[in-house]
């Protein structure tokens, strides 16, 4: 628990030779100081490995004990994060068929119980999810990872160190999927007696972090893994504890009161009060998206591109920034503006209701003559940002122009299942629009799955039942993109066509606000979902 | 008497297939989706069918409901859909926490109910008797999770004197009875106890005022028995009907501590409750309900038969 | 207290008047009366008293605390006026408390009665579903059907008035049973009158009385549970101004404006206070010994 400060440690140093200050190993060689960490979630995720509680699962239980193939760089605040080696090596295409990956593996990655990584390993974690016949198939972990890899077709180990994945069609954007995937130590799903009841007691990965104890449903322990193959990641900490704190109010307090170190999402209104109490909030740009997705079946007001326009040139994005305490974006796309993505749209979208007015008089309609649409809304929900007060500033910007917006509130798991089922379907009751906010942290999952004519559901997640040629065709062109920066250019040519057609109401990215206690030091909130606790010390 | 328990406890059986037959159709008849916990927001719908049928959420209901029930008459609640836990070790976890606030608070608010309401039931129409019955009818008027929220300001954030939430340093299972843990324990039993306070401050005030009623009371005073005799005589007659009341008060406790536990995120079973209901875990949900339910049927039989038992007064059929 | 009541109250005609005329003379009952009469003048005269729009608000000026200029109780997170929600409050707060209570009154009269008429399997089959039901904790109860039905105004009613019709149903049956064997009833039936005649001229005087005193006692009780249930997200929703989903909603706040964050709660405390001194004062009114 006790950590050296760094004047402690040069006196210290001083007095017991150079020697040990020319080793900067020692500094940490004892992790220094315990983070306690009050995550949003309602209770711990599952450490089975394919973790759920969403993103903030994957990121404090996911990948602490867990590696996966493709890791993300989250090294960075400044630039966008990218994709990095992880427990493979490379990874490529086969010049010959561009369905087949190679995965070249790293060489003497061992599990928390000893055990060794490889290729078969990475195949009997395959079939935990996709192999329903498999001993070691988990329902559990196959309804969070599946969707993940849809594209995954069949997938064998070549050697010990090269994993071959055949994907259905060429798909470009296997490694994304991919970096979901973590690998769970098999080696100790046999030996607490070939049940995930029996792993989870005692979970083991390859991860910067060691399992130590959990207390299902209010907390569970880390300890830093000091053989961690990447150096750079091993933690500066020594223990990790997550505990699940869903109301944000006892967050703030427990962080107030010096129980926990860091906590998830202070809400908007007690900023001010921690600032003043000394905590550090940190924030930064992450791939959220806030918007509205509009119905395009037939009969939407939303077919009309003025109209969609006008909506987009009518919102008060700063105002509404201002209603949130600063904590947004105000977007200009699906994606933020410096996003590796984002492109050069020709559509600026920006605050201008006389355009936006001009626009929708000549689609037919003035605050005289109103257009009404029908949205559906959710009072609260993961990632859903302040919903209600977000959509009435909207409902009085777009009533400005002559747009009347009926709002379908929904309970927020009311709302997703309506979203899976589509714009056509009765539990959609209608309505021309739908807010659920957007993880949007690939090409897949920000761009590809609202608008690919081929995922309609149920197969899909195209709600608004978008079919567009040229769409499709862009689509294509990332799909089979297989070079990093070609594939970059594609999905920004893709971006601009959404952006210039105005194919969703943007409103807003969120900053993922965290609070930090003063003692913690060393974080770097990179632009990503996920985040690398590793560089993390509290004194 | 033996007999009569008997009876009683025959008689709740088929209250208990009713209670478990309700559970199950609260939990499943409602709308919803049974999956929302285990699928991420983002998967199809052609995905969710598919883990529908591997949970076997598409077998008819009556299907579901025999089986289950054929389980839990073996003592097995069933998984967790989320964690895969034994839904009997969560609840049975979650309802030792509640326990823990919920007795300190029945015996709080039983201290503290019977003294105030000696106190107004014995100087009836006195000063005394007003400010007792006022804190009897705060007691049972104050929404008591608010009572929380304030009680937490006050003296978790602005004092800083106790600990806002939770069940101590190392969570619940680490629980030791030292003050660092049992500090934990004083804002939600406090905030809890006024319920029961104020309760059996009102039944005692009743009580009391009826037995120094009677006739024979006043015979009993003008026979010379000393006051000190009065008293004895009265806390002999209240005693039963009070205790009776704290156990069912406990009961009550038990099944609504849902408020006070997500107010000072403590790990019982409201929390559980709370947590099911979001997440839509059919077999948490229906268990905790069902467990509780159960507790509290055979709390009021426990508490029936005791009170029979302890009144002779009281002639059952 | 059931048979007590239920013998207490005869119908006479100057019942109604002593019960009036010894309720006038407790001060603390009376001044209840006064404040829930208040309340509930608020609550019809809402549109007229509150100084502004209770759903509509300046973002810009939001969560101000109270002595604000044109906000004398401050703004609420979306910047609307505190006064006017607190006003408007009391309508869907009253609503949720009266309403279940009367709705669960009316069926359970109806299943008590019928039950405690017909007897035999028909009131074994009807108390019995009761006893189930009055298995559950009030709270467990309200929670688990909320829960399930989801939340909204309508939900809420629904849940709760199960909730207090079978304490309702048990008190009606109680009394319908001791009514039915009274020597006028059998001999109206002799005389070959009809049941539904009977419960009408005999029944129905003699049960609505006590369980109209027990109703009146639930409305506080069933106020605190439905702003427990908007509390918990379960219950009315947004941007409907409610009490428990106004302390809800205010909460994030709670560290910035405390004493606005209080002021629903102060409603809610006020209101069932007033509602529970006023019932007991009216129950020891009509505690008359003949």
């Amino acid at each position: 628990m006790q950590r050296l400060d760094r004047r402690d440690f040069l006196a210290g140093g001083a007095a017991l030779g150079a020697g040990a200050l020319l080793d900067p190993s020692l500094a940490w060689a004892q992790g220094s100081g315990t983070l306690r960490v009050a995550m949003t979630a309602a209770d711990i995720p599952v450490p089975n490995g394919q973790t759920d509680q969403g993103a903030e699962g994957m990121r404090f239980v996911g990948y602490t004990l867990f590696d996966s193939l493709v890791l993300w760089d989250l090294s960075s605040a400044t630039q966008p994060s990218r994709l990095t080696p992880g427990l493979a090596t490379s990874w490529n295409v086969d010049p010959a068929n561009p369905a087949r990956w190679i995965f070249k593996l790293r060489e003497g990655v061992r599990f928390h119980d000893g055990s060794p990584f490889d290729a078969g390993v990475a195949v009997w974690n395959f079939d935990k999810l996709l192999k329903e016949d498999a001993p070691q198939f988990d329902r559990r972990q196959a309804a969070q990872g599946r969707s993940r890899i849809p594209a995954v077709k069949s997938y064998r180990a070549i050697d010990p160190m090269t994993l071959e994945i055949v994907t259905a069609a060429p798909d470009a954007l296997l490694p994304y999927g991919v970096a979901w995937i973590v690998m769970s130590s098999r080696a100790r799903w046999e030996e607490a007696g070939r049940t995930w009841e029996g792993f989870v007691a005692r979970p083991s990965g390859t991860g910067p972090w060691r399992f130590d104890r959990m207390v299902p449903r209010e907390r569970l322990e880390l300890v830093r893994n000091p053989g961690y193959w990447n150096k750079a990641r091993v933690p500066k900490a020594e223990r990790l504890i997550l505990v699940p704190m869903p109301e944000a109010t006892t967050r703030v307090a427990a962080l107030r009161s010096g129980t926990t170190d860091w906590i998830e999402a202070p809400p908007p209104d007690a900023l001010d009060s921690l600032r003043k109490a000394g905590m550090q909030i940190v924030t930064n740009v992450y791939p959220h998206n806030w918007p509205w997705h509009f119905s395009r079946v037939e009969g939407s007001p939303w077919n009309d591109l003025r109209v969609r326009r006008a909506a987009n040139l009518a919102i008060d994005r700063e105002g509404m920034k201002s209603l949130l305490g600063g904590m947004m974006i105000p977007a200009k796309g699906m994606v933020p503006t410096t996003s590796q993505w984002f492109g050069k749209p020709s559509f600026d979208v920006r605050y201008d209701p006389a355009a936006a007015a001009k626009l929708l008089g000549e689609a037919g309609y003035s605050r005289a003559k109103p257009l009404t649409v029908k949205a559906i809304i959710s009072p609260s929900g993961s990632g859903q940002m302040q919903p209600l007060p977000m959509n009435e500033m909207i409902q009085q910007n777009l009533a400005q122009i002559g747009i009347r917006v009926e709002f379908e509130v929904m309970e927020w798991n009311v709302l997703l299942a309506s979203w899976r089922a589509g714009a056509k379907d009765p539990s959609s009751r209608g309505a021309h629009s739908t807010n659920s906010s957007y993880f949007s942290q690939d090409p897949f999952t920000a761009l590809i799955r609202h608008l690919d004519s081929s995922l309609f559901p149920p197969k899909g997640t195209n709600w608004g039942y978008y079919a567009d040629a040229e769409m499709d065709r862009l689509f294509g062109a990332i799909r089979t993109a297989f070079d990093p920066m070609a594939q970059e250019t594609a999905v920004q040519r893709a971006h601009e066509k959404i952006v210039n057609d105005a194919l969703f109401l943007f409103v807003a990215h969120d900053v993922n606000p965290r609070a930090l206690a003063p003692r913690v030091k060393g974080f770097v909130q990179a632009q990503n979902w996920f985040q690398d606790l590793a560089p993390v010390t509290v004194g | 008497m033996l007999a009569y328990a008997i009876k009683r406890t025959l008689f709740t059986l088929p209250i208990m297939l009713g209670v478990s037959l309700v559970c199950f159709a609260l939990v499943h008849l409602a709308p919803g989706d049974p999956l929302v916990s285990v699928l991420p927001p983002d998967a199809s719908q052609a995905i969710k069918e598919q883990m529908m049928a591997l949970y076997g959420f598409d077998r008819p209901y009556h299907e579901q409901f025999a089986r289950w029930l054929a389980r839990v008459a073996q003592g097995d609640l069933g998984t967790s859909i989320r964690t895969g836990r034994p839904v009997s070790l969560e609840v049975g976890k979650a309802v030792g926490n509640t326990l823990m606030i919920a007795t300190l608070a029945t015996l709080i608010g039983f201290v503290l109910g019977t003294l105030f309401g000696f106190v107004a039931g014995y100087f009836r129409d006195s000063w005394l008797d007003k400010a007792a019955s006022a804190a009897a009818v705060f007691g049972v008027s104050v929404p008591h999770y608010w009572l929380g929220m304030i009680l937490v300001i006050i003296f978790a954030v602005q004092l800083g004197w106790l600990p806002p939430t939770g069940a101590g340093p190392g969570g619940s299972e680490a629980w030791v009875w030292d003050w660092v843990h049992v500090q934990h324990l004083i804002l939600p039993a406090v905030t809890m106890s006024v319920i029961p306070m104020g309760i059996i401050a009102r039944t005692v005030r009743a009580l009391v005022a009826e037995i120094l009623s009677q006739e024979f009371v006043a015979g009993l005073r003008a026979k010379g028995l000393s006051e000190f005799g009065v008293f004895r005589h009265v806390v002999k007659n209240a005693a039963p009907t009070a205790l009776a009341v704290m156990g069912i008060q406990l009961g009550y406790l038990l099944g609504g501590s849902i408020l006070i536990e997500t107010v000072f995120s403590w790990p019982g079973s409201g929390l559980l409750l709370n947590d099911a209901i979001f997440q839509r875990d059919l077999p948490l949900l229906q268990g905790t309900i069902l467990v509780l339910a159960l507790f509290f049927v055979v709390l009021n039989l426990a508490v029936d038969v005791m009170q029979t038992t302890l009144d002779p007064r009281i002639q059952r059929a | 207290m059931r048979a007590a009541t239920a013998e207490a109250f005869v119908r006479s005609p100057g019942y109604w008047v002593t019960v009036l005329r010894r309720f006038a003379r407790d001060p603390v009952a009376v001044g209840a009366a006064m404040v829930v009469l208040g309340l509930i003048l608020m609550a019809v005269f809402a549109p007229w008293l509150a100084p502004q729009d209770p759903l509509q608000g300046m973002t810009l000026k939001r969560l101000r605390p109270p002595g604000t200029d044109g906000h004398p109780l401050g703004t609420d997170e979306l910047g609307r006026d505190m006064l006017s929600r607190l006003i408007h409050g009391a309508r869907i707060s009253l609503f949720m408390g009266i309403v279940p209570v009367f709705t669960a009154l009316v069926a359970g009269a109806a299943i008590g009665i019928v039950a405690g008429y017909a007897g035999g399997w028909t009131n074994t089959v009807l108390m019995r579903t009761m006893d189930v039901f009055f298995a559950f904790p009030s709270v467990l109860l309200a929670v688990a059907l909320a829960g399930a039905l989801g939340p909204g105004i309508l939900n809420s009613i629904i849940a709760l008035t199960l909730v207090f019709v079978p304490p309702i149903a048990r008190v009606a049956e109680s009394v319908t049973t001791g009514v039915r064997s009274r020597d006028y009833v059998e001999a109206a039936k002799a005389s070959g009158a009809g049941a539904l005649t009977i419960i009408r001229k005999h029944v129905l005087g003699n049960v609505l009385g006590p369980i109209f005193v027990y109703a009146m006692s639930l409305i506080a009780v069933c106020m605190i549970l439905a702003s427990g249930l908007s509390f918990l997200g379960l219950g009315v929703k947004p941007p409907m101004p409610d009490w428990g989903l106004m302390l809800n909603t205010l909460r994030t706040a709670i560290y910035t404006q405390p004493l606005l964050c209080a002021l629903p709660g102060v409603m809610i405390f006020i209101t069932s206070i007033s509602f529970n001194i006023m019932t007991d004062g009216l129950r020891s009114a009509m505690d008359i010994k003949a």
